[in-house]
């Protein structure tokens, strides 16, 4: 595109001949305007409309020849004619005014003040947690359903609002795709000398799918699984891309309405991360059970790998009903992570003994360990035998401890399992469940929560002995893993 | 796309401004103009990027489309705005650096808008000379910097509450360096025609005419460039290039003026900022116009200072807080002296 200066903008030979023959078309048209002057007035201004439509037809046209002599072009092109070389008179006719270019208006909104929350009318409470209340309510104006969460504001707290609630509001406000829960407006009470009562108004949805998990009496088919991952996986792509990490995925946050359409709800944990990500970020994310080991080993630099090994976990939950990783606190965790996916070897995980908690861990040396991919593989699919292999590949791929071998959310889009028979089930055919959200009190969940501001981000772990491992998980590892991917009645 | 386009000021807004408050238009513009360059001064001795000041000076410039100027200690509001959006970004500041940087700035030891020796012809000024550095000045007590604390939390919510929370802010210089680019910086030199045309956007944000509320991006980002190229004799195409950008001819020719005239008027709105300064008994005080200032000047000008000096406002409850509100400030001030002349 350098060095050409003046003469990639002067007008060149083509150009001008458009243009004689954008001149010749304005003339016909007004003549044909002249015409059209006579009849009545409502029948000018359609066919105005009509001359003009014919109109950018041609023009459009006309570009695509000339993009054919010209081959393609550098820039847009400028769709008006020349002005200067329009006649004065024809300026203020409204087909003049249609010559004028096409330019994109921006609509930004527009800024003003809360409204209150007496304009809605509460209906009953869903749930009471470590983040705060969350109620259904009705708007009194239109009658719509909404859920309004409360902003949880300590008091006590001298740095002002939460960051955590501030940051909800600006990336639900900044989202909008159909598997991430809609953020309608903020409301605050009534009283405004003090801003202490702040709502968030969500969408309302019937279900969460820790609910539902907990009380089916039978798992979820098995394309009914590949439905709920391809809605949580667009949702997370999405988010993704636009440089958002969720932080805190588990099965409590995915809500579920009648349609069988999921979304990604309780952003109290995510935030904006640029790629590369920062050098220090907080490790005190994500829910223990869903937690990532690179988070556990302590790990301030960190990326969009943690929410997929969330996925992964919560792809586990789906199959079996039963959180997949329960660990009782972080060592425990980590342990269990180590019993379903192996050990890091430097191979599988070139660098994990830098992070910080890894100093601890006491790991056996490396002639005892079998490869480490295929273990992971094995042992995975010892635990879910009737997982076909695409689907064993996928979980496996997502429980990878090195955060670079997990799939990224837009690959997992793509992945095999998804395309396979039993095919996702469409949305619509879902099956419905009682919602407890718009009838009853929820139970307190006995989901561990996500960390929590200003809780000790405590490095140290004490001396960490994982050698004792060794030999029982491979020994079951071996004992099962011919069994393979296995076979159900129940798979449609 | 909603990193490209912004929530505009709608033409109601704007004209309530003009009627929200008995201040005149001019004082109005002095203290916009003002407590935008202290935004920008903070920001600076703060360290954070343009990109966050810029930001904390678009909303500022949005609250006072909501809320009246006088609710407030401009001052305050600032700080506000400056602790909100870097509390957002990667770069959070502490309420005590804030409280630091705010009381230095304030204080006479500050270069910031201390009177220059010469503010006439269109000579350079001579630099001025420092100002003396007492660091008693600038010193924070505790219960000063507690109620400067208090008071930055509560203007915070009240920015937060007046936006409906919505803090984003898409700022055109990102896309004025893509525009550049794709108009291969019109074959001069790059950092050049760069630098001026980020000047212009950045004295833009000093805008009383408020720019960032009633243009989107795109336009700023044009009309940065077009005026950049005009100074650097930078060679622009002949046809009507900045549709190209989605901007259309009269836009553009209202933001080039709007942009080119900033210079003029800041001297002038600087001017009389010093001279109200001057008038005033807190003149021995830093260069920040206060509302003590505007109280003065209202004074010396016969116009009456109604309660919150809002005589039309009409908001009605919120006047009673903010009198309540001023009333502790004055104490504390007071109080602060009293507690300054012991030390």
């Amino acid at each position: 595109m350098t060095g050409k200066g003046k003469s990639r903008w002067a007008d060149s030979a083509e150009d001008a001949a458009l243009e004689a023959q954008l001149k010749k078309e304005k003339e016909e048209k007004k003549r044909l305007k002249a015409e059209k002057a006579r009849k009545a007035e409502a029948e000018k201004k359609k066919r105005e409309a009509e001359a003009a439509a014919a109109q950018r037809q041609h023009q459009q046209q006309q570009t695509g020849d000339d993009d054919h002599v010209n081959g393609p072009p550098a820039k847009r092109r400028r769709l008006s004619p020349d002005r200067d070389a329009a006649p004065p008179q024809a300026a203020p006719t409204t087909a003049s005014s249609n010559d004028s270019s096409k330019l994109l208006r921006f609509e930004g909104g527009r800024f003003g003040k809360c409204r209150s929350v007496e304009n809605y009318d509460k209906l009953n409470d869903i749930e009471e947690g470590a983040y705060g209340w969350v109620a259904r309510a009705r708007e009194i104006e239109t009658g719509k359903v909404v859920a309004l969460k409360r902003l949880k504001i300590d008091p006590k707290d001298r740095s002002g609002l939460p960051v955590t609630g501030l940051r909800e509001i600006q990336i639900l406000k900044d989202c909008s795709h159909r598997n991430i829960v809609q953020l309608k407006e903020v409301v605050v009470s009534d009283d405004t000398s003090k801003i202490e009562n702040i709502f968030i108004v969500l969408e309302f949805l019937e279900h969460d799918l820790k609910s539902i998990l907990e009380d089916m009496p039978e798992p979820f088919l098995a394309s009914e699984v590949k439905t709920l991952l391809l809605q949580l996986c667009s949702g997370i792509a999405y988010l993704h891309s636009h440089y958002i990490l969720h932080r805190d995925l588990k099965t409590s946050n995915l809500l579920l309405n009648n349609r069988g359409q999921l979304k990604i709800a309780d952003f109290g944990m995510a935030r904006y991360v640029p790629d590369p990500p920062p050098p220090k970020l907080t490790q005190l994310v994500v829910t223990l059970w869903y937690r990532a080991p690179e988070l556990l080993l302590g790990a301030a630099r960190y990326g969009p790998e943690i929410d997929m090994w969330s996925v992964g976990c919560i792809f586990g939950e789906l199959l079996t009903r039963e959180p997949l990783l329960q660990g009782k606190n972080e060592v425990d965790e980590l342990t269990k992570i180590f019993e379903l996916c192996g050990l890091p070897t430097d191979e599988s995980w070139p660098g994990f003994r830098r992070l910080p908690n890894a100093r601890s861990l006491r790991l056996p040396s490396s002639s005892t360990k079998p490869a480490p991919q295929t273990t992971t593989t094995t042992l995975i699919r010892a635990k879910f035998p009737l997982l076909t292999t695409a689907g064993v590949s996928l979980l496996s791929s997502l429980l990878s401890l090195n955060p670079s071998k997990r799939p990224t959310a837009s690959d997992m889009l793509e992945h095999e399992y998804f395309r396979q028979d039993p095919k996702p089930k469409q949305e619509a055919m879902f099956p419905t469940f009682p919602s407890k959200a718009g009838q009853e009190k929820r139970r307190r969940r006995e989901t561990p929560n996500a960390p929590q501001r200003g809780q000790k981000a405590d490095g140290s772990m004490g001396q960490v002995d994982f050698s004792s491992l060794v030999g029982g998980i491979f020994g079951a590892g071996r004992e099962r893993e011919e069994r393979g991917g296995g076979f159900s009645l129940r798979m449609v | 796309m909603s990193h490209m386009i912004n929530p505009l000021a709608t033409p109601e807004q704007l004209y309530q401004r003009r009627s929200f408050s008995a201040l005149p238009t001019e004082l109005q513009d002095a203290i916009f103009f003002s407590t935008q360059c202290l935004t920008q001064a903070a920001g600076l001795l703060l360290q954070l990027p343009q990109s966050v000041t810029a930001q904390a000076n678009v909303l500022l410039a949005r609250y006072w489309l909501i809320e009246p100027m006088v609710s407030h200690e401009f001052s305050d509001i600032s700080a506000a705005s400056v602790y909100l959006t870097a509390k957002l970004s990667p770069y959070p500041r502490s309420p005590r650096d804030l409280a630091l940087v705010y009381n230095y700035l304030l204080s006479p030891s500050s270069t910031f808008f201390q009177p220059s020796v010469s503010a006439s012809d269109d000579s350079p000024p001579p630099p001025p000379p420092p100002p003396t550095n007492i660091p008693n000045d600038y010193y924070l007590p505790e219960h000063v910097y507690n109620s400067f604390q208090t008071r930055l939390l509560h203007c915070e919510s009240r920015i937060l509450y007046a936006l409906s929370f919505d803090t984003h802010v898409s700022l055109p210089h990102p896309l004025a360096i893509t525009y550049l680019q794709a108009l291969d910086f019109l074959n001069t030199s790059k950092s050049t025609i760069s630098k001026r045309t980020l000047a212009y956007l950045n004295t833009a944000l000093l805008s009383p005419q408020m720019l960032y509320l009633t243009s989107q991006p795109n336009a700023l980002a044009v009309a940065a460039i077009y005026n950049a190229a005009k100074d650097v004799g930078a060679k622009m195409p002949e046809c009507e290039w900045w549709e190209v950008f989605d901007v259309d001819r009269e836009e553009l020719g209202f933001l080039v003026v709007g942009m080119r005239s900033v210079e003029g008027w800041g001297r002038k709105m600087r001017e009389d900022v010093e001279r109200m300064k001057a008038e005033s008994e807190s003149g021995k005080r830093g260069g920040m116009i206060t509302r003590r200032d505007i109280e003065g000047e209202l004074r010396r000008r016969g116009l009456s200072v109604g309660n919150g000096y809002g005589g039309n406002t009409g908001v009605g409850s919120e006047e009673v807080v903010d009198m309540e509100a001023d009333m502790a400030r004055r104490m504390d001030e007071k109080m602060a002296e009293i507690e300054g002349s012991a030390s």
